[in-house]
């Protein structure tokens, strides 16, 4: 009976998810030629090529500063964002509401309109800061490596600050008053309340914001597509472009499906621990 | 498991082992029967094949002027009696289209638009419309010898298994000899893309200005000759206070830069082609080195131009002309200003250093392989490059790849008007224009040279270094491809 | 000491809100200028708007092949639909991983939630190609069938902990009064599961509605969506500002006025249940 019920979500994730892997695996050791003659059975060498190709383990490299710079300051922002909600200002709920709307903006659509707003020549940011005297000349973000990378970033916090915000603040309306009212009389300041009471009240939702926002970080491909593109050369370039540009560029199949394998086995291990932090510290997972 | 009884040869879906050879030869049979049959059908077959409601047709945006394509389709419909279904794309978005298409089998598109450096990893797909054109009934009216000799066969001509040849007899169009030499035609050519030079003609006829610069350099202010004095008109139009500067220059991260950067290698007396018929990397070269020197210092060290140089691509560049915040600009197409920017236009070939060779490019419309109306697919790229269409696309700034239109276009006091003498630029441009070499990853090769290009007009490497890096890495792409060094 | 507090979180509140709302102020206000101010600097703020934009947009008057209109028909019928899918596969799943006991049901509870990890970069690339080879390419199934399979793991979790609230006595009660399984679960848990299953909707819905990869390699033009059509806005003459403008909001304006009205069940559903 139990299957019985699973079956129609098992039989979706076995097309997406089963099957595809099958197929990357068998193509992984061949050669395929999808616009001429010569596919063929090539063995190891699209996994040696991948993992002796320099630019591959620099893009890995660059997939994982995406995730955690983006992460780190989605927590950081996130939380000061809850904090200052949790005040229960009469006016509260109406921020809470308008703070979430970056979440429904098309990450294609939020890319478009940051890349039109860096523009140095007509961009209304550049415009702006050199207007209020903070810069010289106008940025070039897109054009050199370190400010591309604060605009991929500052493009990630923009978008998902209001998920980390939305958990944490769940989490700081559970925090119970007892302890805090004790804490208070014994002579606290807030720093020691927030670090010794809040805190750990809220270490599960912190795993959890943690886990799901990393976990989507990694899979992150529209919105550094349309932003950057990968540049300026390749140094915005996360592994999820490479797999793109590989397979649906240049048609290396074989190619695509080795680099994709070995990631899919890099997040797998990810993934394992991970689901280890969220079993410590929460119990979504118990059955 | 289905198991086959031995004993009787009867499998578990009840049919006899027997019967299923037989059935199986006799399949072989008609299919091998009907296919010689349709192989001699198809030669008398062309003029027999039904007409078709509609064809589907994959066409770039404004690089390829869609616009002249969308006005001419009435004028297709009532010539043709059918209608397209036209399907754009920019650029980027087009390729990987196109190369999905072709690679996955689709016979969706009848026609495709084929940009040069796509064509040597397609000749298995694309249909060589070679027979088509020797076909006297079919090509009566093609009057293929009135396309430019040049860019004819820098697009369209390919031996299929060896795509990396260039035939040699070019002066003339002879689909007969080409045939004989072991090549195909791959399409007819639609738009033809070379790098011209355009300039503020207001700006530079002001008197003032033209007092101005004889002051400052002794020289009469007029479109640049050589490259010494394109540096200093664009020194002497920079302004950043007024928001001015000189020229624009597509250092982004792309294609742009490439082209960019091997134009200027032919300036400075190095092969423009990048890699050379003998597959050696010809741009990691002395010549290579002063030419990106030279582009760097244009953006870094002279600074002529606006921000964003490094991170624009074709359409930044459009847009900074046309508003007016450069005296000059470098680009493949015409250009208009925007309605806040009083001024006019006007072309010239590009400067000339040691030598010269604007990066060249054509758009051509082939038919797919796997089309099912190829014959009239074919049929329909020969009227959209037709004379005829193509002057009447001249309106919508066609670059037209017949002989006989640029003559129309030169003549005709109405284009001109329009688009002051940006039609004899571009004649002119092309009689000089290089090309790109022909090498099935030539995207790879591309990348690893833009991303050089890029890094040394930011200022993250030498052009030595660059160059070099970008050397080893083509060297390498070329041996992945099979392409050996000779 | 108190209000001097409350005055600085205000202040950084407010221009927090700033901050973010900017990009999406920026949009609305551009879509309403003329193409000439558009793009002008110092930014015009004071103007007479125009509604020019939106009309080229829904009536097909730009550079784009198709009509923008369109694409955003198509982006609602693949939501809807995927949505469906994905509903009429989760609900069942999440109610035996939340309330029978069968063999192996850790281990497809785990698997399912590992399949979040898949980045789709990798599933498109046998997804294109079994597509293509079954002239797939263009048709609903593609689009359908993967974003549903793309929001199943979050749906399954979240319904199967909205189904553990309910009270099984409820359930208890029913068993013991003679209804079956089928009708227990018709009648009595999905009612009660209502709100749940407008979270999970809308995560599902705006995913769908959102996404641009598996869009962009797998449609053509029948089935195109509005951000693949959205990405199609700069062409080689430049960037055309006002109609970008509008077409970025007539995408993005549904979900947001959703998000507004319905905040609650999208919280819960955008936070994969975390927050109720």
């Amino acid at each position: 009976m139990g299957w019985g019920l699973m079956s129609p979500a098992l039989v979706v994730l076995f097309i997406m998810a089963i099957a595809p892997t099958v197929y990357l695996v068998y193509v992984s050791f061949r050669h395929e030629n999808l616009l001429g003659p010569g596919s063929m059975f090539v063995g190891w060498q699209n996994f040696s090529r991948v993992l002796s190709n320099n630019e591959n383990w620099s893009d890995a490299l660059s997939t994982v500063e995406f995730v955690v710079l983006s992460v780190f300051f989605e927590l950081g922002l996130g939380l000061g964002l809850a904090l200052l909600l949790n005040r229960r200002l009469p006016e509260s709920d109406l921020l809470t509401a308008l703070f979430i709307l970056p979440l429904g903006v098309a990450p294609v659509v939020s890319a478009l309109v940051f890349r039109v707003l860096l523009d140095p020549a007509y961009g209304w940011i550049d415009y702006y800061l050199q207007t209020w005297g903070l810069i010289g000349d106008p940025i070039d973000w897109l054009g050199n490596p370190g400010t591309a990378w604060v605009a991929i970033v500052g493009l990630d916090v923009w978008q998902w600050t209001p998920f980390v915000t939305l958990i944490l603040l769940a989490g700081l309306s559970g925090v119970p008053s007892e302890p805090k009212e004790a804490a208070i009389v014994d002579g606290a300041g807030p720093v020691l309340l927030f670090w010794h009471i809040t805190l750990p009240f809220l270490r599960p939702f912190i795993a959890i914001a943690v886990v799901l926002r990393a976990i989507e970080a990694f899979k992150t491909f529209g919105s550094i597509f349309v932003l950057t593109t990968g540049g300026p050369g390749t140094s915005t370039e996360v592994i999820n472009l490479d797999l793109y540009r590989i397979a649906l560029q240049d048609f290396d199949i074989g190619a695509a499906a080795a680099l994709g394998i070995v990631f899919l086995l890099f997040l797998s291990v990810i993934m394992t621990q991970l689901l280890g932090v969220l079993d410590r510290n929460t119990d979504i997972l118990e059955d | 498991m289905k198991n086959i009884s031995d004993k009787t040869g009867v499998t578990e879906w009840g049919v006899s082992r027997r019967s299923v050879l037989k059935g199986g030869a006799g399949l072989l049979g008609g299919v091998v029967a009907s296919s010689a049959i349709g192989a001699s059908m198809s030669r008398a077959a062309f003029a027999a094949a039904s007409k078709p409601a509609s064809l589907n047709m994959l066409y770039a945006t404004s690089e390829a002027d869609s616009d002249a394509i969308k006005a001419a389709l009435p004028d297709f419909k009532a010539a043709m009696g059918f209608d397209i279904n036209l399907d754009t794309m920019p650029y980027n978005a087009l390729q990987q289209k196109a190369f999905a298409e072709l690679a996955s089998g689709s016979s969706y598109y009848d026609i495709m638009i084929v940009d040069t450096p796509w064509m040597p990893a397609l000749t298995n797909k694309i249909e060589p419309i070679t027979d088509m054109v020797l076909d006297s009934a079919l090509s009566a009216d093609l009057n293929i010898t009135d396309f430019i000799p040049k860019v004819f066969f820098d697009t369209a001509v390919y031996k299929r298994d060896a795509s990396n040849l260039h035939f040699d007899k070019t002066d003339v169009v002879d689909p007969a000899a080409i045939k004989a030499g072991g090549f195909d035609i791959f399409g007819l050519p639609m738009q033809a893309n070379v790098l011209t030079l355009a300039y503020r003609k207001d700006l530079f006829e002001d008197p003032a200005n033209q007092k101005a610069y004889k002051d400052k350099t002794g020289k009469d202010l007029a479109a640049p000759k050589d490259w010494d004095e394109f540096t200093a008109i664009a020194q002497f139009f920079t302004d950043p206070g007024k928001r001015r500067w000189g020229t624009t220059l597509m250092a982004g991260a792309g294609d742009w830069a490439t082209d960019d950067f091997k134009t200027l290698l032919a300036a400075f007396g190095g092969d423009g082609h990048l890699v050379n018929d003998k597959f050696e990397a010809a741009f990691d070269s002395p010549e290579g080195v002063q030419a990106l020197a030279f582009y760097a210092d244009l953006i870094n060290g002279k600074k002529v131009t606006p921000p964003g140089t490094t991170s624009a691509s074709w359409d930044n560049v459009a847009t900074s002309f046309s508003d007016g915040l450069t005296a000059m600009t470098m680009n493949y197409h015409d250009l208009s200003l925007s309605p806040t920017v009083k001024g006019s236009v006007a072309y010239a070939v590009i400067p000339m250093g040691k030598s010269i060779g604007p990066h060249f490019g054509t758009w051509m419309l082939s038919v797919n392989s796997f089309s099912k109306n190829k014959e009239w697919a074919y049929r329909a790229t020969q009227w959209f490059t037709s004379a005829a269409t193509q002057t009447k696309a001249l309106a919508h700034q066609l670059h037209p790849t017949r002989v006989s239109v640029y003559e129309n276009a030169t003549k005709d006091p109405a284009i001109g008007a329009k688009f002051a003498n940006f039609y004899d630029i571009l004649g002119k441009s092309l009689a000089v224009g290089v090309g790109r070499p022909r090498l099935t990853n030539y995207g790879d090769v591309d990348r690893a040279i833009w991303v050089a290009v890029n890094d040394v007009a930011r200022g993250a490497a030498t052009p030595e270094a660059a160059l070099k890096a970008a050397g080893d890495q083509v060297r390498d792409l070329l041996k992945q491809a099979g392409y050996k060094a000779q | 000491m108190k209000s001097l507090a409350t005055v600085l979180a205000r202040l950084a509140l407010w221009s927090a809100l700033a901050t973010t709302l900017f990009p999406i102020l920026w949009m609305l206000l551009t879509s309403f200028k003329q193409p000439d101010i558009s793009q002008a600097l110092p930014p015009v703020w004071d103007f007479a708007p125009t509604w020019q934009n939106y009309r080229d947009v829904l009536t097909g008057n730009t550079y784009t092949s198709q009509v923008f209109g369109v694409l955003i028909v198509h982006t609602v019928i693949v939501t809807f639909a995927s949505t469906l899918v994905g509903l009429v596969a989760a609900v069942p799943a999440a109610y035996a991983l939340a309330r029978l006991r069968f063999s192996g049901k850790r281990f497809a509870a785990n698997w399912i939630l590992t399949t979040i990890m898949f980045p789709p970069i990798v599933s498109v690339i046998p997804v294109f190609i079994f597509a293509s080879r079954l002239g797939l390419t263009d048709t609903w199934p593609v689009l359908v069938i993967p974003y549903a399979a793309f929001s199943l793991p979050m749906m399954i979790w979240m319904l199967r902990s909205s189904i553990k609230q309910i009270p099984f006595e409820i359930e208890e009660a029913a068993m013991i009064d003679g209804a079956s399984q089928a009708d227990i679960l018709r009648h009595i848990v999905l009612p009660l599961l209502t709100p749940g299953i407008v979270s999970a909707s809308l995560l599902a819905g705006m995913m769908a509605w959102n996404e641009f990869l598996f869009a962009l390699t797998l449609t053509r033009s029948a089935v195109k969506t509005a951000p693949v059509g959205i990405s199609e806005f700069t062409n080689m003459y430049g960037t055309q500002w006002g109609t970008l403008s509008a077409a970025a909001t007539v995408t993005v304006a549904p979900i947001l006025v959703i998000t507004i009205l319905l905040r609650r069940r999208v919280v819960e559903g955008l936070t994969f249940g975390a927050v109720k």
